[in-house]
């Protein structure tokens, strides 16, 4: 999943995104608030997670100029005001969540998968396909009785492709969803990691998991 | 304590009571005069008529006393002496008792009181006289050898001291009641009297602290106590006006220390997530360091103000070379500049010297230069200048790059005020600096302005005041 994670004070930005890419998402992120927007604007982020006060541009100008635009990504305001007016103002304006500053890590990322969910429209945080289950809150993934274990960038692929299981899911979506703006990888990276993915949760004597979609992408179970 | 009520109520009973005393007495003297006057007039009608009825001739006295003098109803007696002081003739109805002898002048009757063998009280007249000359059959009188006589003439007073006790008992209780009602009275006026006060009371007891919005009612209040309402409502709003600056101020803290607190957290946090390298934990570490050392600058700021605001400073008085002071205050900025290619320039002259504070005045310099370098636009300029003005010392710091408006100057002193909110690095100036400089200034007697001019140049303008200059 792909995060937008815009805040101003540098240690809590850098601890942030690293906390987060090591709960595999992707994650871009800015102290700007005109830098913000130009990336909200750019991708299609699963969550954004705002500071109010920022250099640059207002986070509830960002949230209203998103939300004007007709962007449908989750957006989070994480921010040291507090009061009731600030909170309601923050929602009224098109938040999907509020938190004040400081926080838990561990509620923060409850929250944002929380808020993944439901861009996804999937309440159960546990996802099963055939006999591959897989653990949201707590990454786990098994093949029948047997856990799986897996890089995050792998795990964060599955999710994805567990998030909208059962529909064909394109490479652009995928690169989108799971890689970071400024990632390195080569266009066919998807392709490789699907192929690790694969040769981890494949069984040999059963139908496969994932399946490969000629000319759109791939699916996760049964082809639609 | 002063009871206001007990205060008007003696007030008024005591000086009831007291015009009731002197108007008592008044009403008694003039009654009793009166009664007296009435009394001592019948005797002296009496007397006279007495003496007029007593003849005497050569060798004898004539007494043709009227039937009053004989009748018991009249209680009226007598007793005649004659000039060897004999007693010639007394009342019988006296018996064996005796009247006195009042004897004084001839014309002026003179009067008393005395109380007869049996208890009565009397009122005596006593009269010396010569009685006229029996008319001898048409004899003209011989004046030769008539004798004064002593005549008293007394009638019973128990009467009128039985009346005047009557009126004494009559004016002490109608007094004794009138007071008591007047009291009466008074305490309910005086009650009724001082309700605006527990109105205002009741209305001031229930102004609670977290709600200082509320004020005294001014309907139904006395024109005397209007002004008093006026001050209470006055400090009522100073009070909530100070009241919501500190609510604001310590909000304003609180938020400012949310955010490095929050990063401290998530770091650690995030850190503690899993196992990690030794050197990892040491960057670790040292970003946590860096944060902790940020917010204690914070605090150590808010301290300062806080200090500053309930004066418990104490200043020194040094000779300062202002242009190694500015220059010493530079050092800790000048690398960052170097790499954002900010240049500094000092021309303050060497030799200018004043006499301040040097701590308190480095604290000034090194937040303004802070200042300057944190909001200069990369490849800036920031400039230090000084020159004496009337035996004060005007130091100017201006750096490029300012994007203020001139309204938004106006609030660059305020605390925690950050123009447009973009801090460069957040967590690190929280917009105290400013604040503390002018409450410093202020503190070092000096005064302290800020102002924009062309092409965005920020100019802070000090005069540090009291202090003396020497060019040498």
């Amino acid at each position: 999943m792909r995060l937008l994670l815009i805040e101003d004070y540098r240690p809590l930005r850098e601890s942030l995104a690293k906390g987060l890419r090591e709960a595999s998402f992707a994650v871009d992120s800015t102290g700007d608030g005109q830098e913000g927007l130009w990336y909200a604007r750019g991708n299609d982020y699963d969550v954004i997670i705002l500071d109010l006060m920022l250099p640059g541009m207002d986070g509830l100008r960002i949230l209203k100029k998103v939300r004007a635009e007709g962007r449908q990504s989750h957006v989070l305001i994480l921010t040291a005001k507090d009061t009731l007016d600030d909170r309601v103002a923050g929602l009224d304006l098109g938040a999907d969540d509020y938190m004040v500053k400081p926080f838990a890590f561990r509620e923060l990322l409850a929250r944002v998968r929380a808020l993944v969910r439901r861009s996804y429209r999937t309440k159960n945080p546990h996802i099963e396909v055939q006999d591959l289950r897989i653990d949201l809150a707590n990454q786990r993934v098994w093949r029948g009785s047997e856990e799986i274990g897996l890089t995050p960038r792998e795990y964060a692929l599955l999710e994805y492709l567990a998030m909208r299981a059962g529909q064909v899911v394109s490479r652009t979506d995928i690169w989108e969803h799971v890689y970071e703006f400024n990632s390195s990888a080569s266009s066919n990276v998807v392709d490789v990691y699907i192929g690790y993915l694969r040769k981890k949760i494949e069984r040999p004597d059963q139908a496969p998991v994932i399946n490969t979609v000629r000319g759109r992408g791939y699916t996760l179970g049964a082809e639609p | 304590m002063t009871s206001l009520r007990t205060r008007l109520l003696a007030g008024t009973v005591g000086g009831m009571l007291l015009l009731l005393a002197v108007l008592s007495l008044i009403v008694y003297v003039t009654i009793r005069r009166a009664l007296f006057e009435q009394l001592d007039a019948g005797l002296e009608a009496a007397a006279h008529l007495f003496a007029a009825s007593i003849e005497q001739d050569a060798n004898d006295v004539e007494l043709g006393i009227e039937p009053e003098f004989q009748d018991a109803r009249h209680e009226t007696y007598y007793q005649l002496w004659g000039a060897d002081e004999t007693v010639m003739a007394k009342s019988p109805l006296l018996d064996s008792n005796d009247l006195w002898r009042i004897a004084d002048g001839v014309d002026s009757p003179a009067f008393a009181n005395s109380r007869a063998e049996d208890g009565r009280l009397l009122r005596a007249i006593g009269l010396r006289f010569t009685p006229r000359a029996a008319d001898n059959d048409g004899e003209p009188p011989r004046k030769t050898n008539l004798k004064a006589l002593s005549l008293t003439v007394a009638r019973d007073a128990t009467e009128l001291r039985g009346q005047l006790r009557f009126l004494r008992w009559l004016l002490l209780t109608a007094s004794a009641a009138v007071t008591a009602l007047s009291l009466l009275i008074a305490a309910v006026v005086v009650r009724h009297g001082l309700l605006p006060l527990n109105a205002i009371a009741a209305q001031i007891g229930a102004i609670r602290a977290n709600d200082l919005t509320a004020r005294v009612d001014a309907t139904r209040i006395p024109a005397e106590i209007a002004p008093i309402q006026d001050r209470l409502n006055d400090l009522l709003s100073r009070i909530e006006a100070s009241f919501q600056r500190e609510r604001r101020f310590t909000a304003d803290v609180a938020h400012e220390l949310r955010t490095p607190l929050a990063g401290l957290r998530s770091t650690i946090e995030v850190t503690l997530v899993r196992a990690r390298e030794r050197q990892e934990y040491q960057t670790v570490l040292s970003d946590c360091l860096e944060i902790v050392q940020n917010m204690q600058a914070m605090v150590s700021n808010l301290l300062m103000l806080a200090r500053l605001d309930t004066r418990q400073i104490v200043l020194r008085r040094d000779r300062i070379l202002l242009a190694d002071l500015v220059d010493a205050c530079w050092r800790p900025f000048c690398e960052r500049a170097e790499q954002r290619q900010i240049t500094f320039e000092s021309t303050i002259p060497g030799d200018l010297t004043c006499l301040c504070d040097p701590d308190n005045l480095s604290m000034v310099v090194s937040n303004l230069l802070a200042n300057a370098s944190e909001y200069t636009n990369d490849g800036g300029g920031i400039w230090a200048a000084a020159h004496p003005a009337d035996g004060h010392v005007e130091l100017t710091i201006s750096n490029t790059g300012c994007s203020l408006s001139k309204e938004q100057i106006s609030q660059v002193f305020d605390c925690f005020w950050r123009g447009d909110s973009s801090r460069k690095d957040a967590g690190v100036h929280c917009g105290l600096g400013l604040a503390l400089v002018q409450r410093l200034v202020t503190a070092l007697g000096g005064s302290v302005v800020a102002e924009l001019q062309a092409g965005g140049l920020f100019v802070v303008r000090i005069n540090i005041g009291g202090c003396s200059t020497d060019l040498h």
